[in-house]
C-alpha cells in the first residue's frame, strides 16, 4: 500500500514536471505553414507571434491597396481590347525578341531584390544603383566567403539580384511565358568574375520550391559591353545548390523569377552593370536539352 | 596504366582474406591477449617473425612497417594516448606546422598516424582535421593527398557484407566523412582519378554514399570543365609585365590590338641615396581606337579614369582608360559612305556595298527593342604598378608618339580611390599621401585637375 502510494506520488511529481510549463507559461505554439520561406539562422529563436499578429491593420494601407489592385485589375480588362498582354496581335504573333527588363531609370530597379550572406550570417554586402548615366543597373558589393561562427554553417559568401515575381491584381501570381523562345540574351559588363543565372519555374508540388535551373554566366572584364545568349536548354536543376541527377529540362511557360548570383570564393569588391535582359528565338539553336535524359547505367 | 590499380586491389583482396584467416587463429590461440595493453600485444605479434597485414592497412602502407624507429613512435604515441583531449589531431598538425607547411610534412602525419595505431582508432577525427588544415599546408589541390587521406580509412571494414546492410545507411559516420572529403576536392575543383574510384570500393563498397558523389563528379565535372569563354590558367604569370600583357588582351578583345611596354620596372638609386622605383607602364591600342582618336574634336578634353579592377580567378588587378565623353547630339557628324564604294567604278556583279534589305520574312526581325547607352569611345587602356599621376602622365606621352593629337587636347585626371584595400602596400601608402592633401572623401574623385597637355606631359 505505501509502496503503491509513492508510486502515485513520483509519478504525480513527474506529471506535474512535465506539464508545468505548458500551463504556467505562456503557450508557445509553432506555427510553421507550409508557405513559411525565410530561413532561420541557428540559434535564433523561432517566430511565435500568431499570423494575424504580423498583419498590419492600416486605414491608409487599405487604401494604396484598393487602390493598386482595381487599378491593376482595370489595366487588366483594357489591355484584352489591345490585343493578349497588352500588345497588337501582329506584334504577339509575329516578335522574335522580347526585352524583359531594361534599366532605363529608377523605378526600374523595383523589381529587384539583392539580398547576400548577410541573413545567414556572413559578412558579405552587394548594393543595387543606376549607373552612371541612369540608363543601367549596376550591381556592385563585396564579397567575404567567412562563414559565419554559429556552429553549423560551413559555408557562405554569396551576393544576389533576383527579380520579383509578377503579381497580376488581388496578388495573384502571373507568370512569365517564353515558350516561344529558346535563348537568353544579355548585355553584361562585368569585372572577370564568373556568375550564375538561375532561372526558376512555378512547379506543381510545394516541395519542390527550392527547385532552380542555373548556368553560368562568364565575364570578361573591362569596358566593353558583353552580349550573352545562353539557349535555355543549357539550364541543369538544382535544388539548394545541390545539382540533381535527374535533370528536366526548363518548362518556359511558367517561369517565376531570373536571378544573378555570384559566389566564386574570391573575397573583394565586385562589380556586375546589367544594360538589359531579353529572350530571343535563336533559330539556329535546335537542341531540346543538353544533359542526358536516359537511364544511364551506373545510374547516378 | 589502367590495369595496375585493378590489380592492386585484387591482390589486396588475396591478402586480406589470409589476413582475415590469422587473425581468426591468434584469437582463438590466446583469447587473453586482449587484456594486454597495446604495446605489449604488438611486440608478441613482431615474435612472429612476419608482421601479418591486418584488415586495417592499405597494401601500400604494410610495405614499410617493421622498422625500429616507427615501432620507437608507436611506443611514444601509446604512451601519449594515455592523455586524452579533443584536440590531439589539430596539435599533430601543429607539431608538423612548426618547420615548414609543405606537402612533405603533410604526408608525414598522415603516415605517423597511419603507424600510430594498427586500428586507425579515430580517423573520421583525424580526416576532419586534415581536411581543415589543408590549404594550410598548401595542398588542397594535390589529387596525391586526397587520396593518401582516403587511405586513412580502414580497407573492407565499411563494406556491406549482406543486404540488411545494404539496405540501411552502413557505419554512417564514416560515409559522411568520405563523402566530405570528396566535397572537398570539388569544392576546389579536383577532378578524382582511378585510384580515388579503387580506394573508394575497396573501402564504402560499390554502392556507397562516397561512390555515389564520386560518380556524381565524374558525370559533372567533364561537362562544366571547359565551358568558360575566357579562361584563366591556376598559375598567373608572376612577372607583372606578363600579368598585364595577359589582362589586357583578355579585355581588350580585339587581335588587332597592340600591346606597348612604356617602361620596366626598375630601381635605381640617386646620389642622395634615395631609393626610386619606376613602376612598370603597360598600355594597348587598336587601330581602330586610334583613328577614333585621331577624329576627336580636340576642344573637348580626353579623361583618364581608373582604377577599374579586373579580377583573373583569386587576384584582382587594376586598369586605366583614356576615353571621351559622350558626343553630344548636336555634334555628331554622319559618316558618309566613301565615294568608291557607291560610284559608278563598282562593279555590277561584285558590289562591295548593297543597301538591300535582306530580311527573310515578315516577322525575322532579331533586333532589340532598346535604347542604346550612351557612352563615351575608349581610345586606350594600361596598367600600371603605380596608380598616380605622374605615372599615367607618362603613359599620356607614350601614346602621344603615335598619336600626335593628344599633344592638342586637353587631358583630365579622374582617379579615384575607392579600391583602396586591394591595392598593393605601396599603393596604399600613395593613396594616403593623397588623402592628406586632398581630405578623407573615398569614393569621390579626388583628382581633377585640367592640364593642359603641353604642361604635364613635358
Amino acid at each position: 500500500m505505501a509502496l503503491s502510494g509513492t508510486v502515485l506520488k513520483t509519478s504525480s511529481i513527474f506529471r506535474r514536471r512535465l506539464f508545468q510549463p505548458h500551463i504556467t507559461g505562456p503557450v508557445s505554439l509553432h506555427v510553421r505553414t507550409v508557405y513559411e520561406r525565410d530561413y532561420r539562422r541557428p540559434g535564433q529563436a523561432p517566430d511565435t507571434r500568431w499570423p494575424w499578429q504580423k498583419i498590419r491593420f492600416d486605414f491608409s494601407k487599405g487604401v494604396d491597396g484598393v487602390k493598386k489592385h482595381f487599378g491593376l485589375l482595370k489595366a487588366e480588362f483594357m489591355e484584352r481590347w489591345t490585343g493578349p498582354e497588352g500588345r497588337p496581335l501582329v506584334v504577339h504573333m509575329l516578335e522574335q525578341t522580347r526585352v524583359l527588363w531594361e534599366f532605363r531609370g529608377p523605378e526600374s530597379l523595383n523589381q529587384w531584390v539583392v539580398t547576400s550572406d548577410r541573413e545567414i550570417g556572413g559578412r558579405s554586402e552587394a548594393y543595387v544603383k543606376l549607373g552612371r548615366n541612369n540608363s543601367t543597373c549596376m550591381l556592385y558589393g563585396s564579397l567575404c566567403s567567412a562563414p559565419p561562427r554559429d556552429g553549423e554553417t560551413r559555408y557562405s559568401g554569396y551576393c544576389t539580384m533576383r527579380s520579383k515575381q509578377p503579381r497580376a491584381s488581388f496578388d495573384r501570381k502571373k507568370h512569365f511565358d517564353w515558350s516561344s523562345f529558346n535563348t537568353l540574351y544579355l548585355r553584361i559588363r562585368g569585372d572577370g568574375r564568373p556568375w550564375m543565372v538561375n532561372v526558376s519555374a512555378e512547379t506543381y508540388f510545394s516541395h519542390q520550391r527550392d527547385d532552380m535551373y542555373s548556368y553560368f554566366l562568364y565575364t570578361r572584364g573591362g569596358p566593353y559591353w558583353q552580349d550573352v545568349k545562353i539557349p535555355f536548354s543549357k539550364f541543369f536543376l538544382s535544388s539548394r545548390g545541390r545539382v540533381q541527377d535527374d535533370q528536366h529540362p526548363l518548362w518556359l511557360d511558367k517561369v517565376n523569377t531570373i536571378g544573378f548570383t555570384l559566389g566564386d570564393k574570391a573575397d573583394g569588391p565586385f562589380q556586375l552593370e546589367i544594360d538589359f535582359i531579353a529572350v530571343c528565338n535563336d533559330r539556329a539553336h535546335t537542341e531540346e536539352f543538353a544533359y542526358e535524359l536516359y537511364k544511364r547505367n551506373p545510374e547516378v | 596504366m589502367a590495369m595496375r590499380p585493378f590489380s592492386l586491389q585484387k591482390r589486396c583482396h588475396f591478402i586480406m582474406k589470409a589476413s582475415r584467416f590469422l587473425l581468426q587463429i591468434h584469437h582463438t590461440g590466446c583469447i587473453s591477449s586482449t587484456v594486454i595493453p597495446g604495446v605489449n600485444r604488438l611486440d608478441t605479434q613482431l615474435c612472429y617473425g612476419h608482421v601479418p597485414r591486418w584488415l586495417h592497412c592499405s597494401s601500400a602502407f604494410c610495405k614499410s612497417k617493421s622498422d625500429s624507429t616507427d615501432l620507437q613512435e608507436i611506443i611514444e604515441h601509446e604512451i601519449e594516448k594515455k592523455t586524452k583531449s579533443l584536440v590531439t589531431h589539430d596539435e599533430l598538425f601543429e607539431r608538423a606546422a612548426r618547420d615548414a607547411k609543405s606537402k612533405a610534412n603533410f604526408n608525414r602525419v598522415l603516415d605517423t598516424f597511419n603507424k600510430k595505431d594498427i586500428r586507425r582508432r579515430g580517423h573520421v577525427e583525424f580526416i576532419y582535421a586534415a581536411l581543415k588544415k589543408m590549404p594550410e599546408f598548401g595542398v588542397e589541390r594535390d589529387i596525391t593527398v586526397y587520396n593518401k587521406l582516403l587511405d586513412v580509412f580502414p580497407k573492407e571494414v565499411f563494406v556491406p557484407r549482406n543486404f540488411i546492410q545494404r539496405m540501411f545507411n552502413h557505419y554512417p559516420r564514416q560515409q559522411e566523412c568520405g563523402v566530405q572529403v570528396l566535397e572537398q576536392m570539388e569544392n576546389y575543383g579536383i577532378m578524382p582519378n582511378m585510384e580515388t574510384k579503387v580506394l573508394l570500393v575497396q573501402i564504402f563498397g560499390e554502392k556507397s554514399h562516397p561512390m555515389r558523389k564520386y560518380q556524381r563528379i565524374m558525370y559533372w565535372f567533364p561537362k562544366f570543365k571547359n565551358l568558360n569563354p575566357f579562361p584563366v590558367p591556376h598559375e598567373l604569370p608572376q612577372d607583372p609585365v606578363d600579368l598585364s600583357r595577359f589582362s589586357l588582351t583578355r579585355i581588350a578583345n580585339d587581335l588587332d590590338a597592340k600591346i606597348t611596354v612604356y617602361q620596366l620596372p626598375s630601381t635605381h638609386i640617386t646620389e642622395a641615396g634615395e631609393e626610386i622605383s619606376h613602376p612598370h607602364i603597360v598600355g594597348i591600342q587598336s587601330p581602330e581606337q586610334r583613328t577614333l582618336l585621331a577624329k576627336h574634336n580636340p576642344s573637348r578634353p580626353v579623361f583618364v579614369e581608373g582604377p577599374f579592377p579586373l579580377w583573373l580567378r583569386k587576384t584582382c588587378v587594376h586598369y586605366y582608360l583614356l576615353r571621351a565623353d559622350p558626343i553630344p547630339p548636336e555634334e555628331q557628324i554622319e559618316e558618309e559612305l566613301e565615294p568608291e564604294l557607291i560610284g559608278p567604278e563598282q562593279s555590277l556583279f561584285y558590289p562591295q556595298c548593297i543597301d538591300l534589305d535582306l530580311k527573310r520574312d515578315l516577322g525575322d526581325d532579331d533586333s532589340f527593342d532598346v535604347d542604346d547607352v550612351v557612352e563615351g569611345a575608349v581610345y586606350a587602356m594600361c596598367m600600371t604598378g603605380q596608380g598616380d599621376q605622374a605615372t599615367l602622365a607618362q603613359w599620356i606621352s607614350g601614346l602621344q608618339e603615335n598619336n600626335p593629337i593628344l599633344g592638342q587636347v586637353p587631358t583630365v585626371f579622374r582617379l579615384d580611390s575607392g579600391f583602396r584595400e586591394l591595392q598593393k602596400v605601396e599603393d596604399i601608402h600613395h593613396d594616403s599621401e593623397q588623402n592628406q592633401h586632398s581630405g578623407a572623401e573615398e569614393e569621390h574623385i579626388i583628382e581633377e585637375e585640367v592640364l593642359h597637355s603641353q604642361g604635364m606631359k613635358r
